[in-house]
């Protein structure tokens, strides 16, 4: 086990290596870059972006550029955002409070109603039950959340007044009864999606799982409906669960980039888009690796909470 | 990242419902917090530093909330002394009878935010960080034309400019004070702490800024300009503009300020009780830029027939219902130096047509106008997603189309149509709103002149790539002229050439709607300011 884990470390650095010169490279190859706002500047002469452009290092070659950035990100220094010349790592860390409430709260609740009301689909298969729960799915997977998010504000802000409208709470307030009315809609916005997702996965699952014999048996001895999928069924059904968890754990600290947007959630995806418009090299790249950190991270806890829980895989042979 | 697609679902919609009914009741309990107001912007500021941020507008706002220049520019126009005593002039001596020699007279009772008095010494280090090579100051506010500058003494500051240059007045406005008592010792100021804490000697002390969130400022006490009415300012961040125009409607902003409500909502917005709409008239003109150097726009008869060929006045009621106003110059029709006397050529397809099968492009088989083997054909680009604008597009595409022109449509991300896509003159035409280097002065030197292009090789703006002796000429004895009347003799002269060469098309001059509730008093727009926070020390709310 932890000469796998090592093993599977190792493999991560290779990877979150390649993901930095792929990512590096294709910012930089992508036309335009990060002194467009400085020409949008009616202040700014071509004199003077050029100017800056020499005092950033953007006129030295990419990979000059590239073993400059990796030489300081290892060495603990993420660089200076272009835009406020703050240093990168706190402008990007104290982001992930803010998403981690966001989208800690959203997963949690999209966890416990997918799972339900996938083992409720699973168990009356075929029926209205089935059938509508698929249908709701499916128009929250295919209605994109800026319309849904809007409409949310629209009828509980503007037109009911009861929630605000966005922020993450009222300045000057904070307490903690402000906090939840400003998390209610974007949370609730958010775990519809992952509801429908969880939802789907979990009545897959299930379906296979009920028609093996061990069901049958445990019926056939006289259990009760909840021991048996429950404790049986739904049991079984966790490997795949635990790895579609293992997806997403990423979204915790990498946020949501609509929803965030829409109601003004300052979290990482509302400035992973400011830096992205901005093309703020630094912060970019310091966003990205730390989301390729949590991917290799979730994926490799889901692998082994699998190898936990279903005894049957053995992680050496993986 | 999650990269969402979401809908409705009745489920979640009941449970949110019966939430928000308890949680909503104990919202309104709430009410607003006394003195503190609160305004809205759909930008972010990060950087507070006057000299370095490039937000122009947001950060700006922030600038004047907390820094102060030598002197402002009020509502009408006029400049009114702030550091400084009084406005130099060559009637009171300020200024050298050559133009050339400016002195700088300072406010003896000005203190920064932890108390240091505000001495000349703040203003020559100030000078001395603009022209510093190391330090990435956006623009040097016209100080490259300064050759020597000393502290006569602690409230005396004189300069002495290489050449005459009028718009230097202007250049002192744009200029905050940074404090040398805490920026001498620095080691790199382009990443001081400085930047995000920053200490000014404006009507509000900066507070904190949560990222993402917001940024509060609280009174300066012994503000030189007098005491602030209000007991907190916030400066609020909401990137959506329909949230932002939700949390303006529902109170949770006072202020809708930079970038203003988008006009399809203007009629809505009139609506909201208890509020005004303010509309903001803004120093940006919305052009047509021709990228003269391509084989289609050298001669001047293309783009004059383009001119003509547009629906101007369609394109401001049908696009931006009806809000911006029509301008012939690169200024707006309310500025001083705009030459009323410019003939508008109007909106007529017919003679456009006319214009250009008498200069030889005549309609081809494939339906296009082509000359000597040139097809008239381009690309328009602009930053891609802005709707209004690509709405525009589509309605000059069409006015096009019917004079047989080809216009197609090719938009980017700002961050690539504005690099070296428009500066090394790789567009055809842009749709763009700019405004002058100094503005309010109506110098346009760096984005006409023949040696300022920098697609080959010249230090300025002149993107459109114009080339004109006369306008040179114009342009140097524009700068140096001192008097008003025969500086709107100059103006009014280039801008007439400007209207008969087309080197862009100028469309209208930029209206923002502001709104403020009615709670709020003393938010007053500025024409001559990127921002309306320019007295937030007279606001107030009841």
């Amino acid at each position: 086990m932890r000469r796998y884990v090592a093993a599977r470390l190792g493999q991560a650095a290779v990877l979150l290596l390649g993901v930095s010169v792929i990512g590096f490279a294709l910012m930089h190859l992508a036309p335009g870059g990060p002194l467009a706002l400085y020409t949008l500047n009616p202040t700014v002469t071509a004199q003077d972006i050029e100017r800056v452009k020499h005092l950033f290092g953007l006129d030295q070659p990419v990979y000059v550029q590239y073993v400059k950035w990796v030489y300081g990100f290892l060495s603990g220094h993420w660089g200076y955002s272009f835009f406020g010349g703050r240093s990168v790592a706190p402008i990007v860390l104290e982001r992930i409070p803010a998403t981690l409430e966001l989208m800690g709260s959203s997963l949690l609740l999209a966890l416990a109603m997918g799972v339900a009301i996938g083992i409720w689909a699973a168990v009356r298969r075929n029926t209205l039950v089935d059938y509508g729960t698929a249908t709701v799915a499916m128009l929250a997977l295919s209605l994109p959340t800026f319309w849904f998010g809007l409409l949310a504000i629209y009828v509980f802000a503007q037109v009911l007044g009861w929630l605000p409208a966005g922020g993450i709470e009222t300045t000057g307030n904070g307490s903690l009864i402000d906090r939840l009315t400003h998390l209610l809609l974007p949370m609730l916005v958010l775990a519809l999606v992952l509801t429908a997702q969880w939802s789907r996965y979990t009545r897959s699952a299930m379906i296979d799982i009920l028609t093996q014999d061990y069901i049958r048996t445990a019926r056939a001895k006289g259990l009760g409906p909840v021991r048996v999928l429950v404790g049986h069924g739904l049991r079984a059904a966790l490997v795949p669960l635990v790895t579609l968890a293992g997806l997403q754990l990423p979204l915790l600290v990498g946020g949501a980039l609509v929803t965030e947007t829409v109601f003004s959630w300052p979290g990482m995806g509302l400035l992973f888009i400011s830096a992205l418009d901005n093309r703020d090299y630094p912060v970019l790249m310091a966003i990205l690796m730390v989301g390729a950190l949590f991917v290799v991270l979730g994926n490799l806890a889901a692998d082994i909470a699998v190898a936990l829980i279903d005894p049957r895989i053995r992680l050496s042979h993986v | 990242m999650l990269r969402e697609r979401l809908t409705i679902g009745r489920r979640a919609l009941l449970a949110g419902t019966a939430a928000a009914t308890v949680l909503g009741h104990l919202r309104a309990a709430g009410a607003r917090t006394p003195g503190q107001l609160i305004i809205g912007m759909n930008e972010e500021a990060v950087n507070f530093n006057p000299l370095l941020y490039v937000n122009t507008g947001v950060e700006t706002s922030v600038e004047f909330i907390v820094f102060d220049a030598p002197w402002k520019l009020d509502p009408t126009g006029s400049f009114v002394p702030n550091l400084a005593t009084e406005i130099p002039t060559q009637a009171n001596g300020g200024i050298s009878a050559d133009g050339k020699t400016w002195t700088i007279k300072l406010r003896k009772d000005v203190l920064w935010h932890d108390g240091t008095p505000f001495t000349a010494a703040d203003m020559i280090f100030t000078l001395d960080t603009l022209l510093n090579p190391k330090v990435v100051v956006r623009s040097r506010n016209g100080h490259e034309h300064v050759e020597t500058y000393k502290a006569v003494d602690d409230y005396t500051v004189l300069i002495k400019l290489k050449d005459n240059f009028a718009p230097y007045l202007v250049s002192w406005q744009k200029t905050s004070v940074i404090p040398k008592h805490v920026l001498a010792s620095v080691p790199d100021i382009n990443t001081a702490d400085f930047n995000t804490n920053p200490i000014g000697t404006g009507p509000f002390r900066f507070k904190e800024r949560v990222a993402g969130s917001y940024i509060s400022f609280t009174p300066n006490e012994k503000y030189h300009g007098g005491k602030p009415k209000l007991n907190l300012l916030v400066q609020k961040y909401i990137a959506d503009q329909q949230t932002m125009y939700a949390q303006y409607q529902t109170g949770e902003i006072d202020i809708y300020d930079i970038n203003g409500i988008p006009p399809v909502l203007f009629a809505k917005a009139k609506q909201i009780p208890q509020s005004k709409t303010l509309l903001s008239p803004s120093p940006f003109v919305e052009f047509i830029y021709f990228n003269c150097a391509k084989p289609q726009f050298q001669e001047k008869v293309v783009r004059q027939a383009i001119y003509k060929a547009v629906d101007k006045k369609g394109w401001i009621d049908a696009v931006w219902y009806g809000v911006p106003v029509p301008t012939l110059s690169y200024l707006p029709p309310n500025h001083w130096a705009y030459n009323k006397n410019l003939e508008d050529p109007g909106y007529d397809p017919k003679q456009a047509a006319a214009m250009l099968d008498a200069a030889g492009w005549t309609v081809g088989a494939d339906g296009v106008r082509a000359k000597n083997g040139v097809r008239l054909a381009f690309t328009m680009s602009t930053t891609a997603g802005n709707k209004p604008r690509e709405q525009a597009q589509q309605l000059v595409q069409q006015n096009l189309k019917k004079i047989n022109i080809e216009m197609t449509i090719k938009n980017m991300p700002g961050s690539v149509v504005w690099g070296d896509y428009t500066i090394k003159g790789e567009y055809d035409t842009l749709m763009v709103a700019w405004d002058p280097l100094l503005y309010p002065d109506p110098d346009y030197t760096d984005r006409i002149h023949s040696k300022l292009i920098p697609a080959k090789g010249g230090s300025g703006s002149n993107y459109v790539q114009y080339e004109n002796p006369e306008i040179d000429d114009l342009c140097a004895k524009g700068v140096a002229a001192v008097d008003q009347a025969e500086r709107k003799k100059i103006y009014d002269r280039i801008q007439e050439i400007l209207l008969e060469d087309v080197p862009f098309a100028p469309i209208f001059s930029w209206q923002a709607i502001m709104a403020a509730h009615d709670w709020v008093s003393g938010y007053t727009v500025n024409p001559y300011t990127s921002t309306n926070s320019w007295n937030t020390g007279d606001w107030s709310v009841t």
